[in-house]
């Protein structure tokens, strides 16, 4: 046992520094497509690429809706026409009209069921990676729980598939109040890929009040820290919507 | 009222019980048993209460009879204190038969079981104060045949009948024992105890060792100790719900009786050899009887087993004291004896309560499978507060009585520190190893007889619609619950108590003195603690109670020597003022936190999210008892495991069927190759009787030659 | 290259003289396909499987005027593939079960009886399989054409006294009921182990929570957006997936697919199942409770991640895959970058290994548990490194190479135990093949373009194989015109070995079932679809 503890030694602090400074090492998220200043027809062309319809036209461009996207980098790559692409990771925001995040007392400590609705497994493995030491998400106060009877946050990946339903619904039901939803990953949020079908239902949001919600397809590991962070009140949430920057304000549209 | 009154009265009430029940119709009797038992029980308490608190005893010679001698009875404080226990079990246990025999009306004879009950309290009654040894073997012959007519009560159930014939087989084997005991002892002709306890100093290491043995084994088999005690648990599972309390509570009792009496008192050992025979005898009794309990699904069988495994306890503290006495430690024997009775008064209390809940659960629900049961609390709530109050106790878990009696026999044990053998020392470590070994495994035990049945979801349709019990049945329980609960906060005022009938076989005056010292009672100079000890006690405000209540406050402490004047010490009753504070500061600070405006949020069982939670997906008694079974495999041992799966193809499986047969491993290893030896020799024999004439002649020869070498020799 | 095939066509020509039709296009493509009719289904399936050692692959059934059943096999080396079909008119729905003879078939059939209402006569478990009798009644046949796949069934008047089966009778035995959300971020099964407490007696997984009906939402799709739902299928696998409905496309179209692009495929294919190893390794430390040496496999499998970010920029390998190459080029000194750095993670693999192998407590949890027989995982059809750590050596890799994996020297280890000590040592080995696959790669990356410009989608169908880090995935796609979807069948490697999971996990005890199961490295998702 003791090579052991010499291992655990001599491997040394990996955490993250996140969320004191930003996490800058090299694949640690995807990124996601940028609001883009684009004249009509290539924003035309762009659009029609989308397969799920977060990219939308807007007067001067590009808009995004981070919440389908799915990453298929089909705006970015195989074309000479491209949106910008963003970086970074604190993608998470309120979902419309619900509460949002705990006040004091409840933020500092915070323990999350996860509940896999039917998602493609990598949802689940991001979230498995906040246990790993580079993420550690303990030293947050944040703790999964096998149980909902201990759990404070519903943490929902994956779309919801009907023969999902009732479990969702069972473990929801067993929280004890305070508690939270958040649902991670674009499937979550508006069915993704899958979109709406005769077993997948277009987002969770239409079947349990969803709080916070964490785009990406998976949305990384980072993002669903940034998620946590928002929904316990220790971070301001983002825009889940991107639109054109407005340079020119007092120009007439 | 002098005492032979109160002793006929009595028995005038059990005359009258079965005069009245000859009379009565049967709808009439179980009313009739309750009131004339509830009678009879108060003047027996009564009547062994005065001996036993006052010390008072008589000595009355009824007649003679020519040859044999004069039958007699005498109550001394031994005595009294086993009618004491006989009298506080079938107290309530004659008023829970009233309630339990209706549902045999119509299908048995209520008038038959009304009789023997009442013929049976009065055997009880008589064995303890006969004091020739020809009354007591016929009372205890009469007390046999009467156990084995109610045991086989209920006479339509094959298995019921094959217990019972069992049960008469061993019984009576028992019987001759104890007889040839008593030949050998009366040495002198007087078949009067007195005399046999005279005559028993004269004799040689030899006849005492065959009369230890045999008294010993003799009365084990009541006892239910190994290896004669395989008619035991058969017999309580057959016998009526409403006569297994007297049978647990004071029919065991009468089989330690008899060693205490014989082996203790008429002829106390010299040597510490059969003391460690009962020490060692005791303790496997006791972890076979934890062992078999605990795996079992039946809850009387259960309880059955339990039963054996505190005989086992009894009986092991009975064997240190026999050894302490052997070797002239008195006070340790004191200690030992005290834990015996004590364990003994506690198991009477427990196990009758535990019987009448059983009895109570299984006319309710019509089963007593634990597999089949779960949920009664919700359907039985005050049954089954009392059953837990029964296991709590029996699990020896303060502030209850099962606590103070096993926490004293182990540290008992652990007073083998002085004896100056090694190798009688290693004897007790190893006993005492075993006896905490079943400690524990008691608590696994009552963990699933309680859990499994009362708790969680109703495995049965039964189980979930049973009625809630009457107050017939509810109110003795209530009483037991009581008793269980006085006897664990109040071992000092106990103690005391069975210091008078230890002092004759610890041969020690005030021996209960070594175990409570009179310290609390005032004053600090009648005893032979060191005085600074004395007032550091004092100082620290230990002898609360010292001029509330009179006696000995309520520590239970071991006075050691100068250097270690104190060698254990421990109050159940301060135990239980600090759990009582405890819980109730508990709940003063839940009161207190959450304010009444939150409300208390109920939600159903969090079941992982399936459709439903099925009772069949919760933890059967068998699958909590399973690991148990697994780890003590040598011993349980399952003799066949028929495995009968069904296949369609080769890898589609329609069922898995499973059956396991179970051979008790005194069974396995005793009783089989003896009937197997015997069955041989039957076969050996039954060839003899269709031999040639020839071959008889031979025979008739042989066995005159024998016979003349025999008479050269001899 | 095809002889051994060409043998076995011509014996089962010769055996079955007349019935059986192989068709003119024998051998094309080292594919065979056979007519045959569903008498004697069953004779010629077990023939292949228990004499001529095929592998069963799996069962694609479609719809069209008749039903088209098509049973695909495949060889080792050089025996190629047999596509045994039989068709039955469209208005029957009763065929002969061939899981009697070939369990691997077992769940085939109960998938394809509740998803097209098609009865196996002769199959003792039908009904309640995918979709769950206590939400949808067993009527509902969703892959049926003419069931509407876009809106939410109004009418499912589910069996509303569903419950579990159990086949268990011993005195005391019960139902131990776990999921389907049991543990800390796990996908949705709901195991029922029948038990008497101590052993587990019977272990019956119940899947199906995820089923996302990927094979019907496919259907209307056009092809590249059918590629965004195979990456989909396993996001841990879903570089193999969307590489298996590329192979599938680029076969029926006749795209030659750029060595570049083909050999990128490899090195990345093999970061993806080094990854999925190590990631099991993790699982199986974590089961057993040996926290540092977790921490120290989750640490790799997160570098991987990183490696796979910044090298493709998506951390599960999504969007890289396109039809007729990959979406973007990676530059051969970000490829060697990549490939020094996986060879790091395997360096300190093999330390982790090496502490492993000493620690005799974890040992104890692994060795001799949750063994399966060499027998049982043939007739069950496990496949990947389950099956190889079973003596099961069928790698498609070499057994039927793809994107060039035939110019590759590489190993396809395997074990004899069948243990779970077996699995992991197999982990661990095939982790130190992927390494070596990236190196060697990484320093010889041939030049040109990464993907092939000027093509066009045409109706058919063809299906594209891949051994996926889990074991063998067999993809089926049929076009229709304008490059429409008309029929995707994934068989996927999870499907196989779920179904032999309770091989292992019988008749030890309960600790040891999350152990057995994290040694199966087994995917819901992959299995649901």
């Amino acid at each position: 046992m003791t090579n052991w503890v010499i291992k655990g030694l001599r491997t040394g602090v990996k955490s993250t520094r996140y969320p004191r400074a930003e996490e800058t090492a090299a694949g640690c998220s995807p990124g996601l497509p940028a609001a883009t200043r684009l004249p009509s027809d290539l924003a035309e062309m762009i659009v029609a690429r989308c397969p799920t319809g977060a990219l939308e036209r807007s007067l001067e461009g590009v808009d995004v809706d981070l919440r389908r996207c799915v990453h298929c980098f089909r705006c970015t790559r195989g074309s000479n026409c491209t949106v910008d692409w963003s970086g970074g990771y604190d993608w998470a925001g309120f979902a419309t009209e619900r509460t949002g995040a705990f006040g004091p007392p409840f933020g500092r400590s915070l323990h999350i069921l996860v509940v896999d609705t039917g998602d493609c497994g990598a949802c689940l493995s991001e979230v498995k990676q906040l246990n790993n030491p580079y993420y550690n998400m303990h030293r947050l106060g944040f703790f999964l729980t096998p149980t909902p009877r201990h759990a404070d946050v519903l943490l929902v990946v994956g779309a919801l598939t009907e023969q999902m339903r009732l479990p969702l619904r069972k473990a929801y039901d067993a929280m004890p109040t305070p508690k939270r939803v958040v649902a991670a990953g674009a499937c979550a949020l508006s069915g993704g890929v899958f979109g709406r079908s005769f077993i997948c239902s277009g987002g969770v949001g239409e079947f349990l009040p969803v709080d916070v919600e964490v785009p990406g397809n998976p949305p990384p590991p980072l993002a669903i820290l940034h998620g946590l962070m928002v929904v316990a009140g220790r971070k301001p949430p983002a825009s889940l919507y991107r639109r054109v920057e407005n340079s020119s304000a007092d120009e007439p549209r | 009222m002098p005492m032979p009154f109160v002793l006929a009265a009595t028995l005038l009430t059990c005359g009258a019980g079965i005069v009245l029940s000859l009379v009565l119709d049967d709808s009439r009797i179980p009313a009739l048993l309750g009131c004339l038992g509830a009678i009879a029980s108060l003047l027996l308490l009564v009547l062994s209460g005065a001996s036993l608190f006052t010390g008072t005893s008589f000595h009355e010679t009824l007649w003679t009879i020519p040859q044999l001698g004069a039958l007699t009875l005498s109550l001394d404080r031994l005595s009294a204190l086993f009618l004491f226990i006989s009298g506080l079990v079938l107290l309530p246990a004659s008023v829970f038969a009233s309630g339990n025999l209706f549902r045999y009306l119509g299908k048995y004879s209520l008038r038959t079981y009304c009789i023997l009950y009442f013929a049976l309290f009065a055997t009880l009654v008589l064995i303890p104060i006969s004091a020739d040894a020809l009354s007591f073997l016929m009372l205890w012959e009469s007390m046999s045949i009467l156990i084995y007519l109610l045991v086989n009560y209920e006479h339509e159930e094959k298995e019921h009948t094959r217990a019972g014939y069992i049960m008469l087989a061993i019984g009576e084997a028992g019987t001759i024992a104890v007889a040839l005991a008593f030949i050998t002892l009366a040495r002198n002709g007087s078949l009067e105890f007195a005399a046999m306890k005279a005559a028993g100093i004269g004799l040689g290491e030899e006849a005492r060792w065959s009369v230890f043995l045999l008294a010993f084994f003799g009365f084990g088999v009541k006892a239910g100790l190994v290896p004669v005690n395989f008619w035991l648990p058969q017999a309580y599972t057959s016998a009526p719900g409403s006569f297994v309390p007297v049978l647990a509570g004071a029919t065991l009792n009468l089989g330690i009786y008899g060693i205490v009496r014989v082996n203790g008192y008429l002829l106390p050992a010299l040597t510490p050899g059969p003391g460690l025979v009962a020490l060692i005898i005791g303790s496997v009794t006791a972890i076979l009887g934890i062992l078999y309990a605990t795996t079992q699904s039946d809850l009387k069988t259960l309880l059955a087993h339990s039963s054996i495994e505190n005989a086992g306890i009894i009986t092991a503290a009975l064997g240190a004291g026999f050894v302490f006495v052997a070797l002239k430690h008195y006070p340790l024997a004191a200690i030992a004896f005290a834990a015996a009775l004590y364990q003994m008064l506690n198991h009477s209390i427990y196990k009758t309560l535990l019987f009448c809940a059983t009895g109570t659960v299984d006319s309710h629900t019509g089963t007593r499978n634990i597999d089949r049961l779960g949920g009664l609390i919700k359907v039985m709530p005050l049954t089954a507060g009392f059953f837990l109050v029964g296991a709590l106790s029996i699990a020896a878990l303060p502030p209850f009585n099962g606590f103070d009696s096993e926490w004293l026999t182990l540290q008992t044990m652990l007073q083998s520190a002085e004896l100056a053998s090694t190798g009688i020392k290693i004897v007790f470590a190893i006993c005492g190893a075993i006896l905490a070994l079943t400690a524990a495994l008691s608590v696994t035990c009552f963990v699933k007889a309680f859990a499994m049945s009362f708790l969680g979801m109703s495995r049965s349709e039964a189980a979930a619609q049973a009625e809630r019990a009457p107050r017939v049945a509810t109110v003795p329980m209530g009483f037991l619950a009581l008793l269980c609960f006085l006897l664990g906060i109040a071992p000092t005022y106990v103690i005391p108590i069975l210091d008078g009938p230890i002092a004759p076989i610890a041969q020690a005056a005030r021996a209960a003195d070594a175990l409570v010292p009179p310290f609390f009672a005032g004053n600090p100079h009648h005893n032979e603690l060191p005085a600074a000890f004395v007032a550091d006690f004092h100082a620290i405000g230990a002898q609360v109670g010292q001029s509330v209540m009179p006696a000995r406050g309520l520590i239970v402490m071991h006075r050691g020597g100068a250097a270690n004047p104190v060698v254990f010490a421990m109050s159940t009753f301060y135990t239980a003022v600090v759990l009582a504070l405890m819980l109730l500061g508990t709940y003063v600070v839940f009161r207190l936190i959450i304010s009444s405006s939150r409300a208390v949020d109920r939600r159903v069982v969090w079941d992982g999210g399936i459709r439903r939670l099925l009772p069949e997906m919760t933890y059967t008694g068998t699958g909590f008892s399973n690991p148990v079974r697994v780890i003590f495999e040598a011993v349980f041992r399952p003799t066949m495991v028929e495995d009968t799966s069904e296949t369609v193809g080769k890898h589609f499986r329609a069922a898995i069927r499973r059956t396991r047969g179970e051979n008790h491993v005194l069974d396995r290893l005793i009783l089989d190759p003896i009937s197997d030896a015997a069955l041989q020799a039957a076969n050996g024999f039954a060839r003899m009787h269709h031999g040639f004439l020839n071959a008889y002649a031979v025979y008739g020869l042989a066995a005159l030659l024998v016979a003349l070498l025999v008479a050269r020799f001899a | 290259m095809s002889g051994r095939l060409d043998q076995v066509v011509e014996q089962i020509g010769l055996r079955w003289n007349g019935a059986v039709r192989p068709s003119p296009n024998l051998a094309h493509d080292a594919v065979c396909q056979i007519e045959c009719p569903s008498e004697q289904l069953g004779e010629v399936c077990n023939w292949l499987f228990s004499e001529q050692d095929y592998s069963f692959g799996g069962l694609i059934v479609e719809q069209q005027k008749h039903w088209h059943l098509r049973y695909v096999f495949y060889g080792g080396a050089h025996a190629g593939w047999i596509h045994l079909t039989t068709s039955l008119p469209g208005g029957e729905s009763q065929l002969p079960s061939i899981s009697r003879l070939i369990h691997a078939a077992d769940w085939h059939e109960r998938e394809v009886e509740d998803l097209y209402g098609l009865s196996f006569e002769g199959h003792p478990r039908l009904g309640d399989f995918v979709l769950h009798n206590d939400v949808f009644h067993e009527g509902i046949a969703p892959m049926l054409k003419n069931f509407n796949g876009s809106e939410p069934v109004t009418d499912r008047s589910p069996d509303t006294n569903w419950r579990p089966r159990r086949i268990v009778e011993e005195i005391g035995a019960f139902a131990m009921p776990i999921g389907p959300i049991h543990s800390t971020g796990t996908a949705p099964v709901y195991f029922q182990l029948e038990t008497v407490g101590e052993d587990v007696i019977r272990a019956q997984p119940r899947l199906f929570y995820a089923y996302r009906g990927l094979e019907k939402i496919a259907e209307g799709r056009r092809a590249d957006d059918v590629l965004l739902i195979a990456e989909r299928i396993s996001g841990t696998s879903a570089f193999a997936h969307s590489l298996a409905l590329c192979q599938s496309v680029e076969r029926l179209c006749q795209v030659a697919v750029p060595r570049r692009a083909s050999t990128l495929r490899i090195l990345i294919a093999e970061l993806e199942r080094l990854r999925h190893h190590i990631s099991a390794i993790a699982g199986i430390c974590e089961s057993t409770g040996l926290a540092v040496a977790a921490a120290h496999a989750s640490i790799l499998e997160e570098e991987l991640l990183r490696i796979s970010g910044a090298l493709t920029g998506h951390r599960y390998l999504f969007g890289l895959n396109v039809f007729g190459g990959l979406s973007m080029d990676l530059e051969d000194t970000r490829c060697s970058l990549a490939a020094e750095a996986v060879a790091n993670v395997s360096d300190r693999l093999d330390t982790l290994q090496a502490m492993l192998s000493t620690s005799s407590s974890f040992l104890d949890r692994l060795e001799e548990v949750g063994v399966i027989e060499f027998p049982d995982a043939r007739d069950f059809g496990l496949v990947g490194p389950v099956a190889r750590a079973s003596g099961l050596s069928r790698d498609l890799r070499n057994a039927q190479p793809y994107c060039g994996y035939d110019r590759i020297e590489f190993l396809v280890p395997h074990e004899s135990e069948g243990d779970g000590y077996a699995r992991l040592r197999l982990l661990f080995r095939e982790a130190q093949q992927s390494t070596r696959i990236i190196s060697a790669i990484a320093k010889s990356l041939p030049a040109g373009q990464c993907r092939t410009p000027e093509w066009g989608l045409r109706p058919g169908a063809a299906l594209g194989w891949v051994e996926a880090p889990g074991g063998a995935a067999l993809h089926w796609l049929r076009l229709g015109e304008q490059g429409v979807v008309e029929r995707y069948r994934i068989i996927t490697p999870s499907f196989a070995n779920w179904h032999g999971f309770r091989l292992a996990a019988e008749n030890f005890a309960f600790q040891d079932f999350p152990i057995i199961l994290a040694t199966f490295a087994l995917s819901v998702h992959e299995n649901d679809r």
